[in-house]
């Protein structure tokens, strides 16, 4: 389609939005209701512009302009929005002529009748697009002589969100947002006419994606709590690096002022996150900044933990580590290391001469798909999805981009102003095609309501349900099936057969899995295999933001007697990094026997309290570094500006313990690792775009070491993927009060049974672990089975709870009293 | 000058029944007793007009008539009806859907209340023509929520018709099938919008959608949806049993057939009045509802949302249909004639307008929700309060272009042309307001003899 824009002719596809043309003409119109990734609907009428195209006679030629013979160009009677008008064979935009600036400044100044104009204490200002466009496309003046509309300024839509309604503009992209992205309609307009304000019928947001909607709000009307009244924007450094808190490698916004991270923003990276972020990545920050952070090394003196420089704590590891050898030592980093820490740790292990590392959580099973893996563009584009798990808090994203494939709209093309500003394909109130989707998890899952096929498994029984669902993909015409095969189908045989059918049609299909299938080989296997026989792309959930990458890089036992936690019992020594297995107690018992314990942590955890040396670890956000995310991405990992002390990566503290030891290790600094990553995976961290490079070389032979398989448990726990970070909920206040702290959901009869009631607070010991957690009574949990958050120290899957142990804080409080 | 008899009864609507000059067709049975009964329609030839349709005829040739009789949207636009049918896509398995818009919420407008409270059959008739047409087996009729009584009368009359075997698998005893949902709006005009009426079908917030996808590509639910107005259906019924040239032979050149008209305001018989179109206001106000009771100095030719005319020969002279209003600058809208006494301030009548489109606006997009809702307003109030001045009627005259024409949806025009037009005919009565802080006339009691 040619258009003539002001003076620039250009082509364009069928369906492109005339708002897109303008911007790819390198022209400008202003706009507030339109947003990358959701329907133009036209509302705030700011992108209005004058257009007018030629048309045909009946017999289908141009009718002709008498004067010049050229096509006649008709132009419509009315200012047109261009973000709801497609492009036109002929057509003419105009965007600069007076009366396109008349009703531009007139649309200005309706917009601002009613807004406050407080901007000198808004945290918009400096970054507010309607600061900028009243500036570009406003006289100044305001002939507005009436009061303005008075609504609450701070409404608290969720813990995590406050509404200002009287900033508000009424653009509609944060119920849009809601119902287009996640699929949760939660908010709406109320009231009409001049009165409208955005809000819920119930309180809260019930969904894991609500922070988004700070984001995309053209004004201060809707901001993110954690970050409210913190800093100007224009304050603010911002750091874009990629989220550390699941394996969907999300690109993330840091904003950084006077040594802390006052919040995060979803970044764009088409291809993965596209510009939504989950409220675990945005929110789960603050324990960054706590109080207790430890800020120097540490080291036992007298039994007690004194303050030291990184030289003296480098030198005691020296010396007491000098008298063991390699088999007595083991090394355990936690699974969102960088690939260049996870070098650090490799040429530690190799110095030292111990086959005894690990990173953990490492599930049983292979995060790197055998064959056929699925990319997240894949995923977008599927037309068959199964899903087995909960996805929605293991890797948040991935719901989002199986969303995408349910509205069934492909990924947009990038223009010339990179994601179209309005997609016409995309429509309000959008259908999702349910159908394309069937969840299996062994309880109620949140995108089980998106879901064609919502079916509940044992738990513990994914392995029966691949081994039945492949008895369905091979049987030739009528399937046979022995009674507990279709026990664990959870579905009927018909509707087992219907699916498998319509994977093995699909031109496209996706089989997605997590942690519950990873907990086991066999299960892991048996999915595999499914997913071979139906012909179907595997994305595997792993557990960290860098199970994929560190598991690539081989950072793993020599001997699966030498893996973690197995470890903890083998070695007289350890480096633990992020890690606190000593919430066990007999875990707790056997460090104490240790003739040396080194722990590299952000805070004094239980374990640290045991160690000879205790090192400050930087966080997730203070890294330098690259991790691979769950489709094989390589992604960069950008360290922010926050005060940390004199805390280090693991890269620092091999670099101090090899200066220590008068070795130059690799993986003592950050160009020495990624000189080893260059040579491993012929591919230059340095180089790696900001979205980074989906790469998957060739695994040159097995490197991984599995886990030593255990012996079954006859599981009463189910450990479930958790969105929030568990480790750290209880230094991330906001989400401590969204969530309650970490709940343990239980099935109404049995806490009839246990004798607790909803709201209490209890621990018990679940597979040792000494857990703490709320009781929350839920009857969709199946009966006999208890749901509770992974942390890293435990691994999502089956596991078994001495309920002997189980205690109400509030007993102990009488007790005490 | 007319022999026409005063109104029967206070309660009735006065039809032009009593006119010799002009055949009564759609209102036929409104105001007799028991004519929304299924026995009263049969045995005055209802039905016959269906039986026709669906036995001798295609659904093709049905639109077919319906384009020849030239017959025109009856809900205010004014779009052809035979190719708005012609816009439904081939049949492809899935749900076809009639809608019918009795959300009659224009101020003005009161045409179709009583079809549906006095001849309910009459407008199912037409629907099942209508449905079969289009070949919908699914219609609505989505009816004002205002509307108790017609919508009690439209309840029973589908069920009678449903137990009589007109309405479900098999109507009126052939293999079509229609079966009708009579839908009640919660009070909002711009649900007569057809986007929003949709929306509101749905059971969302009544805004309007976005224009294409038309209904007749993804309408209710996403289904294939014609959408017409009540007495569009009812005129269908007349084409089919006297056939398109009856109709075409009624009219102006481009508006054919009979059109129901209403007239309201300080006339002496106000009410419904079914004309052929082209007929002039003279005859309407002066022939039919009697005459204004005293002196009237303008008129809204076609509901409240079309612009008002003056009082004056060239435009109560001027026909009843779409393209003379079109030049004069108005609509001919649903046709409901408002008709402005002299002594009734013009301010303070337009401040009653834009209140009206202020509380209705549905606040989805800018020009609408601040200018027509929040601003305008103010600006009537300020005046009407004494402390407006001759700038404040050009900044009103500004904003009020700077809403025409830049709105979502027709709403923010059908308040802002009104105004214009009255800033046109009647400035002089702004200028007395903010000149002399006071009304140029004050008289307020309109209920006197």
């Amino acid at each position: 389609m040619k258009v003539h824009i002001n003076d620039v002719d250009m082509d364009f596809p069928q369906g492109t939005s005339v708002i897109d043309a303008i911007f790819a003409a390198g022209y400008d119109v202003p706009y507030f209701c339109s947003q990358e990734y959701m329907s133009p609907i036209g509302a705030c009428r700011m992108c209005l512009a004058r257009i007018g195209a030629p048309r045909k006679d009946k017999d289908g030629s141009w009718i002709l302009d008498e004067e010049t013979g050229e096509p006649k160009i008709f132009y419509f009677p009315n200012m047109m929005a261009t973000c709801t008008t497609q492009v036109m064979e002929g057509m003419v935009v105009d965007t600069l002529s007076e009366d396109v600036k008349r009703v531009q400044n007139g649309m200005v100044e309706f917009t601002l009748i009613n807004h406050p104009l407080d901007c000198p204490v808004c945290d918009k200002g400096g970054a507010c697009e309607l600061q900028d466009r009243s500036y570009e496309y406003g006289t100044g003046v305001s002939r507005f002589d009436f009061d303005k509309r008075h609504q609450e300024k701070h409404h608290p839509l969720s813990e995590l969100i406050t509404l200002d309604r009287e900033r508000c503009i009424h653009c509609k992209r944060c119920v849009r947002y809601f119902e287009e992205v996640p699929g949760d309609s939660v908010l709406d307009f109320i009231e009409r006419g001049g009165h409208t304000y955005i809000g819920t019928l119930d309180p809260g947001l019930p969904s894991n994606f609500t922070g988004n909607i700070t984001d995309i709000c053209p004004v201060g009307a809707l901001l993110d709590t954690t970050s409210r009244f913190r800093g100007r924007n224009w304050e603010y450094k911002h750091t874009r690096s990629t989220g550390m808190d699941d394996a969907s490698g999300s690109a993330v916004m840091i904003d950084g002022r006077t040594g802390r991270i006052e919040r995060i923003r979803a970044a764009l990276n088409p291809e993965v996150n596209k510009t939504w972020i989950d409220d675990g990545t945005r929110f789960g920050h603050e324990y960054v900044d706590a109080e207790d952070r430890l800020r120097a090394p540490m080291i036992r003196k007298d039994g007690e933990l004194q303050a030291v420089t990184w030289e003296e704590a480098a030198a005691t590891v020296r010396d007491r580590l000098s008298g063991l050898s390699g088999k007595d030592i083991g090394i355990a980093l936690r699974a969102d290391a960088t690939l260049e820490e996870g070098v650090a740790a490799k040429a530690l292990a190799e110095a030292l001469g111990t086959g005894q590392l690990d990173h953990a959580p490492r599930p049983a099973a292979s995060v790197v798909p055998a064959q056929n893996p699925a990319s997240l563009t894949d995923l977008a584009t599927a037309d068959a999805i199964v899903v087995v798990g909960d996805v929605t808090e293991e890797a948040p994203i991935v719901d989002l981009r199986i969303k995408d494939a349910l509205k069934g709209v492909t990924p947009p093309e990038l223009m010339q102003h990179g994601v179209p500003i309005a997609d016409l394909r995309l429509k309000e109130h959008p259908v999702f095609h349910r159908e394309k989707l069937t969840v299996a998890a062994p309880y109620r899952v949140d995108l089980m309501k998106h879901a064609g096929r919502a079916l509940q498994y044992p738990a513990g029984g994914e392995t029966a349900l691949f081994g039945a669902l492949q008895a369905l993909a091979d049987a030739e015409g009528e399937p046979e099936l022995d009674e507990g095969q279709r026990a664990a189908l959870g579905m009927s045989v018909e509707d087992a057969a219907a699916l498998v059918k319509r994977l093995k049609d699909a031109d496209n299909a996706v089989l997605v899995y997590g942690g519950f299938v990873l907990a086991t080989r066999e299960a892991a296997a048996s999915a595999s295999a499914f997913g071979k026989a139906v012909g179907a792309k595997l994305m595997i959930v792993g557990p960290m933001a860098n199970s994929y990458g560190l598991e690539l890089l081989g950072v793993g036992p020599s001997h699966e007697r030498y893996a973690y936690p197995d470890m903890l019992e083998g070695s007289r020594a350890l480096i633990l990094s992020n890690l606190d297995p000593a919430r066990d107690p007999d875990v707790r018992r056997m460090l104490e026997q240790k003739d040396f314990l080194v722990v590299h942590d952000l805070f004094l955890t239980e374990t640290a309290q045991l160690a000879d040396v205790v090192l400050p670890a930087k966080s997730v956000y203070e890294k330098d570094g690259t991790v691979v995310n769950l489709e094989g991405r390589f992604l960069g990992v950008h360290a922010a500006p926050v005060e940390g002390g004199e805390s280090q990566d693991f890269i620092g503290l091999v670099g101090a313990l090899g200066e220590a030891l008068g070795q130059r290790l690799e993986g003592r600094s950050l160009r020495s690792a990624r000189r080893v990553l260059r040579k491993r995976f012929e591919l230059d961290p340095v180089e790696l775009g900001p979205e980074g490079h989906l790469h998957r070389p060739r695994s040159r032979q097995s490197a991984r070491v599995a886990i030593r398989s255990r012996e079954a448990v006859e599981g009463n726990v189910l450990v479930t993927p958790s969105m929030l970070r568990i480790e750290y909920l209880e230094r991330n206040p906001h989400l401590l009060r969204l969530s309650g702290g970490p709940s343990l959901r239980i099935h109404p009869d049995d806490a009839a049974l246990q004798n607790v009631a909803d709201g209490d607070a209890v621990q018990l010991r679940v597979g040792g672990l000494l857990r703490r957690a709320t009781v929350v009574v839920d009857d969709r949990v199946p009966p006999g089975l208890m749901l509770l958050p992974t942390l890293p120290e435990q691994p999502v899957g089956l596991a078994r709870a001495d309920l002997s142990t189980l205690e109400r804080a509030e007993r102990e409080l009488e007790v005490a009293g | 000058m007319s022999d026409v008899a005063d109104a029967p009864e206070a309660a009735r609507p006065i039809t032009s029944r009593r006119d010799p000059r002009y055949e009564v067709v759609m209102y036929r049975h409104v105001g007799v007793e028991n004519a929304w009964t299924l026995d009263y329609y049969r045995s005055h030839g209802g039905y016959e007009a269906a039986t026709k349709a669906l036995t001798q005829m295609s659904p093709s040739e049905v639109i077919d008539e319906v384009k020849a009789s030239k017959l025109r949207g009856r809900g205010g636009a004014g779009f052809p009806t035979g190719v708005k049918w012609s816009f439904m896509p081939p049949v492809d398995g899935r749900q076809r859907l009639l809608v019918v818009n009795a959300d009659e919420s224009e101020p003005g407008s009161f045409k179709d209340r009583y079809i549906m409270e006095d001849d309910p059959h009459q407008l199912i008739e037409g629907m099942i023509i209508g449905c079969y047409a289009i070949q919908a087996t699914k219609a609505m009729i989505y009816i004002r929520g205002e509307y108790v009584k017609g919508y009690q009368r439209l309840v029973d009359a589908v069920r009678e018709a449903r137990e009589a075997g007109i309405l479900g698998k098999n109507v009126l005893g052939t293999d079509v099938e229609v079966d009708i949902t009579v839908h009640r709006g919660a009070g909002a005009y711009i649900c007569g919008e057809e986007t929003a009426l949709m929306n509101s079908l749905e059971g969302l917030r009544g805004n309007p959608r976005l224009k294409p996808p038309f209904p007749a590509q993804a309408g209710v639910y996403g289904l294939p949806t014609t959408i017409n107005n009540v007495t569009t259906m009812t005129s269908v019924v007349h084409i089919i049993t006297r056939g398109a040239d009856w109709f075409a032979s009624m009219g102006t050149e481009d508006s054919k057939g009979t059109k129901l008209y209403q007239i309201s305001g300080p006339v002496k018989r106000p009410g419904v009045y079914e004309l052929p179109m082209g007929a002039s206001f003279r005859e309407l106000i002066y022939d039919l509802a009697g005459g204004p009771k005293g002196e009237a100095k303008g008129f809204f030719p076609g509901g409240s949302s079309t612009p008002p005319l003056p009082w004056k020969d060239e435009y109560l002279d001027m026909p009843m249909d779409y393209g003379s209003l079109g030049k004069a600058g108005s609509m001919l809208g649903t046709g409901g004639v408002i008709v402005i006494p002299k002594e009734k301030d013009i301010v303070d009548a337009m401040y009653n307008v834009v209140r009206f489109y202020a509380a209705e606006s549905c606040g989805k997009c800018t020009p609408c929700r601040e200018g027509i809702s929040t601003w305008l307003p103010k600006m009537y109030q300020k005046l009407l309060a004494g402390l407006g001045t001759r700038e404040d009627l050009d900044l009103m005259e500004d904003m009020v272009r700077n809403s025409r024409g830049t709105a979502f949806c027709p709403l923010a025009d059908a308040c802002a042309m009104p105004v214009q037009a009255s800033f046109k005919w009647f400035r002089d009565e702004y200028e007395y307001i903010v000149d002399h802080g006071r009304p140029m006339y004050t008289k307020s009691d309109w209920w006197e003899a």
